[in-house]
């Protein structure tokens, strides 16, 4: 059992890095707001997109029939995988088959919910992450604390660090530039090097049998258009029925993600280059049971841009660390009860239900409401806490009773104000870290009867 | 049962209280107005740049006046009638080998206005990875045709037959060190696209 408040107190211990990581997020955010206001059917897109994406969902059989059939006329080993161990064992046979010690993989958060680089690396082959951020964690030996942006977590003099221990850069050398031609450098060598390439899969296209990667680095294309053998994993809520379609999502994601009109390279592939061998893993691992129930199935919509990750208050200031499951945010506090409620039942708390993340998604997902339907879940289930559960209680006694509301208010604005502030913060739970607005002299109710007997003008 | 089966098996289960029908949609255009001189500017703010000319006698000219073709020791041009480059394309066996291209010239289909891409079809390369590979790219737009959006650009483009297309919108870039922008991350390290607005 964790609780996102306790796993976020050593990523607050910084406060200084608490204010960087804030403010650097919502400087995406400011970034994806100017980007998506350039659309003036911006609203229209989203829309759409989600239309698209509920249409498909509502018949994925066959949709991942069409897109089956279409690849593997075009010379791609479609596999299927039920869980994250199928998931691991096919591609373990694939690179096994071929003989593979060097594996260089591109970003997929799919192999990172699957756990697939420790599986590899303990039969022995080497598998290397190629994108910069995601290259950054493995050799610290982290996980991603953000989708997009995996190392958002780490400052540029710890990346230094890092960088002169396994790449042998200059001791004490911070800058970003000279970091990333090490980089370039290090990685370059692992691509030539690679016998196989592991990329994700950003949208696959029954229409064509196709798939669709987006990066700005170009590592996806450099995995999978020089070694003999490429394997693309992807969730089966990737489809999209048409190629017209990507015109919509492609327009959408990169602006929601970073605020680029577009990313530097949006790849296209459909079947193997020539001498090549491509498979294609469609992987379900939880997401049929997700789809199963009505009020959560809209998560299944999700492009992975991580905007919800950038605008939420809680994320900006807590980390990636702090939700403890592979996907952080308000995204991944709809996902992880799916795997574990009790495990995770604090997450749906980590939560100022301020709907930001509704507002930015760029496929309607209604991250807020299911954040609102897990705390009743979790009630229901019996894991709500006694604390919570008495707070609960409590206030919904008091709402019924409109008296005992007014009396309590008045008491509670002598006695709060009388009290010393210092003895309020004092107490757990909710005087930590917060500190009560000054109390008013009079209620809300008392100056709006007052404004009634004056003839209820509010001004203007 | 096998994985394909219990999916298929668990996704067949599933009940929808509602159709859910593909929507019926007009995408709707972007504000492009002038999508050429969009295409410059956006460009431009991603790292690229944009230069139209008349004809290929205009490009060469132009051409040779660019940093990254000056230096550039190794070239191997898809564009014979632009430039010969020391490495043919077509004569390389090993896609690795081409490691140590400085410059890579290669054609586009299309531009796109709204976000500064470039079409690029890589069924016409030997080797698509020479795109990736090289450390400064040209791409030439011989058509001449830049498209307001990505709605007009999906309409163009013939997926039953083509198996490697991108759209390339400026030069390799990251910001996975303190979300600073670092140009040149594993790709190119610098895009300029040449359209041209002529008979050649």
């Amino acid at each position: 059992m964790s609780s996102h408040a306790k796993e976020a107190a050593a990523f607050l211990a910084d406060e200084e890095r608490v204010h960087w990581h804030d403010q650097a997020l919502w400087f995406v955010r400011q970034k994806r707001d100017t980007a998506s206001k350039n659309v003036p059917a911006w609203e229209e897109l989203r829309e759409t997109a989600h239309q698209i994406k509920m249409h498909t969902l509502s018949r994925l059989p066959e949709y991942l029939e069409a897109f089956e059939t279409k690849a593997s006329e075009k010379g791609v080993h479609v596999h299927y995988a039920k869980t994250a161990q199928d998931h691991n064992e096919t591609i373990l046979k694939i690179l096994n088959s071929h003989n593979v010690k060097r594996v260089v993989k591109s970003k997929s958060m799919l192999t990172e919910e699957c756990g697939l680089n420790h599986f590899i690396e303990k039969k022995g082959i080497e598998i290397i992450d190629t994108d910069l951020g995601e290259r950054i964690v493995q050799l610290l030996e982290e996980p991603p604390s953000h989708i997009v942006l995996p190392a958002i977590h780490r400052k540029k003099e710890e990346v230094g660090e890092l960088f002169h221990k396994h790449l042998h850069t200059e001791k004490g050398a911070s800058d970003p530039t000279y970091l990333t031609q090490a980089a370039r450098k290090h990685l370059r060598e692992r691509f030539l090097a690679g016998e196989a390439g592991i990329t994700g899969v950003n949208f696959a296209v029954a229409e064509t049998g196709g798939i669709t990667i987006v990066t700005n680095e170009g590592n996806a294309d450099l995995g999978n258009s020089l070694p003999p053998l490429h394997i693309a994993s992807m969730g089966f809520d990737k489809i999209i029925p048409r190629a017209k379609d990507l015109a919509v999502f492609i327009s959408l994601l990169a602006r929601s993600a970073t605020g680029q009109p577009i990313t530097t390279y949006t790849s296209h592939l459909a079947g193997p280059r020539p001498g090549q061998e491509m498979h294609i893993i469609i992987v379900d691992n939880g997401r049929s049971e997700i789809l199963q129930k009505e009020k959560f199935r809209k998560t299944l919509c999700c492009i992975r841009c991580g905007a919800c990750l950038n605008t939420c208050p809680v994320y900006r200031r807590t980390g990636g660390y702090s939700y403890k499951f592979v996907i952080p945010g308000p995204l991944g506090t709809v996902l992880a009860p799916h795997k574990d409620l009790k495990k995770h039942k604090s997450l749906p708390y980590a939560c100022t239900l301020c709907e930001s993340c509704s507002d930015v998604c760029p496929v309607k997902v209604d991250l807020h409401q299911q954040i609102i339907e897990w705390r009743a879940e979790i009630d229901k289930q019996g894991q709500l806490g006694l604390i919570k559960k008495a707070a609960m209680w409590g206030t919904t006694y008091l709402f019924k009773h409109p008296k005992l509301y007014r009396t309590l208010g008045k008491l509670g604005r002598i006695f709060l104000r009388a009290m010393p502030a210092r003895l309020l913060n004092a107490i757990p739970i909710w005087g930590k870290n917060r500190d009560l607005p000054e109390m008013p002299a009079k209620s809300f109710s008392a100056l709006h009867k007052k404004k009634l007997k004056q003839g209820g003008n509010y001004g203007k | 049962m096998g994985s394909r089966e219990k999916i298929f098996a668990d996704l067949n289960s599933v009940k929808f209280d509602q159709r859910f029908d593909y929507p019926t949609y007009a995408h709707p255009n972007s504000s492009v107005i002038d999508p050429y001189n969009s295409f410059t500017t956006v460009l431009d703010s991603v790292g690229g740049e944009c230069h139209y000319v008349k004809n290929y006698d205009e490009l060469k000219a132009k051409l040779v006046n660019f940093e990254v073709y000056e230096t550039a020791k190794n070239i191997c041009s898809c564009l014979p009638e632009i430039e010969k480059g020391n490495i043919d394309l077509n004569l390389v066996e090993d896609v690795h080998e081409l490691h140590n291209v400085d410059l890579a010239i290669a054609s586009g289909d299309f531009g796109v206005a709204e976000n500064g891409a470039v079409w690029v079809n890589g069924d016409k390369l030997k080797h698509r990875g020479l795109l990736f590979l090289a450390e400064n790219l040209i791409l030439v737009i011989e058509s001449g045709n830049i498209v307001n959006d990505l709605n007009q650009a999906y309409d163009l483009i013939d997926f039953e037959n083509t198996r490697s297309g991108y759209f390339i919108s400026g030069p390799s870039k990251t910001a996975d060190i303190e979300q600073c922008l670092v140009i040149g991350a594993h790709g190119a390290r610098s895009l300029i696209v040449f359209v041209i607005q002529g008979d050649k």
